[in-house]
């Protein structure tokens, strides 16, 4: 794991820059909507390989077992913009006082609603912070359904080592947690490969405005 | 570029063939396209205006505001897929003949629709039916789950096979350590068996096996796990059961066994077993430890004279 090797400090500093403002926005925005006052981690930024995100994850998941969701996302360009997929990990902790702050609690949380709702809530915390970060960067998000990578499984079953054909990618980690509740997750965002180089222009174009 | 008209662009959302409504913040209908017409039977003069959710008082009303007050505060799209909540609108679906579902599956889109100020004041809802779908991957499921019994049974016997068998044992053997409860476990023979076979035939031997294993299921409790472990020995897990347990479950086996009438092609044909139980304890090594003593047993059995039980140790 690097600090980012590819990127001069400047980029460093706008991007950790960016990142942090779009987080207290995420921060502002979730409380609004779950009436619940949320803890935003300082976002870790680094460079992983597909080895060390496996690494990572266990890192930060203090849990044998956990749940986690991946999202994809992507610019207006596509293939050569910003892309990268969003990976939300849980502990294997109650999801019953989760329910409550999207309106999940009006019947018995069943294995498909215990499901739905943890899509519905990765889907508002990768939108709320992935949002907040498009913005400053002069570009507009467009998220694809997020799916469930594994319900209630070590974190060694999360994905298969094949599953990741990418060299490296720009990872920001952040860590949420609820005031006064149990719960807490990780999100990771993943930009692999060419989208490290399209954000490093971005900020070259951002650096030179300022 | 030639400009689209918006006469045009209004009959493109109109004849698409998914839902598409929008609502203001004040859940009223700003637009409803011809599919939502068509599947709701409420035609878009009759909608526009008014609350969806009192035009649809069956929508899960505190779930669906939380939803679409999520798309304003973060100006980000939401969604709703069949395999969690199957639909948003209960509507017919489309494959009245073949269908085989009760109603119309959904994916469900939520965008906020932002105005030239970056501002959201609309969300437009987006309404797929993914029935199809949900029909294949129903089935599949299905497939899927009897693939999984049919790897796990024995075919002539309809019992658990060796290997599937064998790792509910040794499951059992760590729980009953873990939970510090008690496993047991009863292997039994037919007696004669080659005899059966060579008197009667191979198909008759074969209807011995099917009417003795029918026989285990209706004498084992639910919590009783049988399996077929070679060609005429079988075994049965007893569960939280000690041995004495074991040795009750063993004699109702030997009797319901013995009073068998088993038929063949007007002949009748006799059939006992001889049997063995033994209790596991967590000194053994491993599960196998438990079946070799529960062996050892039915041998004491077969060289005692059959159609009977013995429990390890055998001194007893």
């Amino acid at each position: 794991m690097k600090e980012l090797p590819q990127y001069t400090e400047d980029q460093r500093d706008c991007l950790q820059e960016i990142v942090n403002v779009a987080m207290g926005q995420a921060g502002d925005s979730l409380a609004r909507l779950l009436e619940v006052f949320v803890t935003l981690s300082v976002p870790k930024i680094q460079t992983l390989s597909p080895s060390e995100v496996r690494v990572a994850l266990r890192s930060f998941v203090d849990s044998e077992y956990v749940s986690a969701i991946r999202q994809s996302f992507h610019d207006s360009k596509g293939q050569d913009g910003l892309r990268g997929e969003a990976l939300v990990v849980y502990g294997d902790s109650s999801f019953k006082e989760l329910a409550e702050l999207l309106a999940y609690d009006d019947e018995e949380l069943s294995e498909g609603l215990e499901q739905e709702l943890l899509l519905d809530i990765s889907n508002v915390l990768n939108g709320a912070c992935l949002n907040g970060i498009a913005e400053q960067l002069g570009e507009e998000l467009v998220y694809s359904p997020p799916s469930i990578l594994g319900q209630h499984v070590p974190v060694e079953k999360l994905f298969q080592q094949d599953q990741m054909r990418w060299e490296m990618a720009l990872s920001v980690e952040i860590n949420y947690s609820l005031e006064q509740r149990s719960f807490n997750c990780d999100l990771l965002l993943l930009m692999p490969d060419t989208a490290i180089d399209y954000l490093a222009n971005k900020l070259d174009e951002i650096l030179e405005d300022d | 570029m030639p400009q689209i008209s918006p006469e045009l662009l209004k009959h493109s959302v109109e004849s698409l063939d998914i839902g598409v409504f929008i609502l203001n913040k004040d859940m009223e209908v700003q637009l409803w396209n011809q599919f939502m017409s068509t599947n709701s039977g409420l035609p878009s003069t009759a909608v526009v205006g008014k609350n969806l959710l009192e035009l649809f008082p069956e929508l899960p009303q505190r779930w669906f505001k939380k939803k679409i007050e999520g798309v304003f505060i973060l100006k980000n799209r939401s969604f709703t897929a069949w395999k969690q909540r199957p639909y948003l609108f209960q509507f017919n679906h489309n494959r009245p003949v073949t269908g085989g579902v009760e109603n119309m599956y959904q994916n469900c889109t939520f965008i906020p629709l932002k105005d030239s100020a970056g501002e959201v004041e609309l969300v437009c809802i987006t309404i797929q039916d993914v029935t199809d779908e949900g029909i294949s991957q129903k089935m599949l499921e299905g497939t899927m789950h009897r693939l999984e019994e049919s790897s796990r049974t024995d075919g002539l016997t309809q019992l658990l096979n060796r290997s599937y068998w064998e790792l509910c044992l040794a499951r059992e053997c760590k729980r009953s350590v873990r939970y510090k409860s008690k496993t047991s476990l009863v292997m039994f023979d037919l007696d004669h068996f080659k005899a059966i076979n060579d008197n009667y035939g191979h198909l008759a031997g074969d209807e011995v096996l099917r009417e003795v294993s029918e026989a285990i299921r209706l004498t084992i409790r639910d919590t009783d796990i049988a399996g077929r472990y070679g060609g005429e020995e079988f075994g049965v897990v007893a569960t939280d059961t000690d041995l004495v347990g074991v040795k009750l479950l063993a004699e109702r086996l030997r009797k319901s066994i013995e009073e068998l009438d088993v038929h063949y092609e007007d002949q009748s044909i006799p059939v006992t077993v001889s049997l063995g139980v033994a209790e596991y304890d967590e000194s053994f090594s491993s599960h196998e430890s438990l079946i070799k003593l529960a062996d050892e047993a039915l041998y004491y059995s077969k060289e005692h004279g059959r159609n009977r039980w013995a429990s390890y140790p055998l001194d007893e």
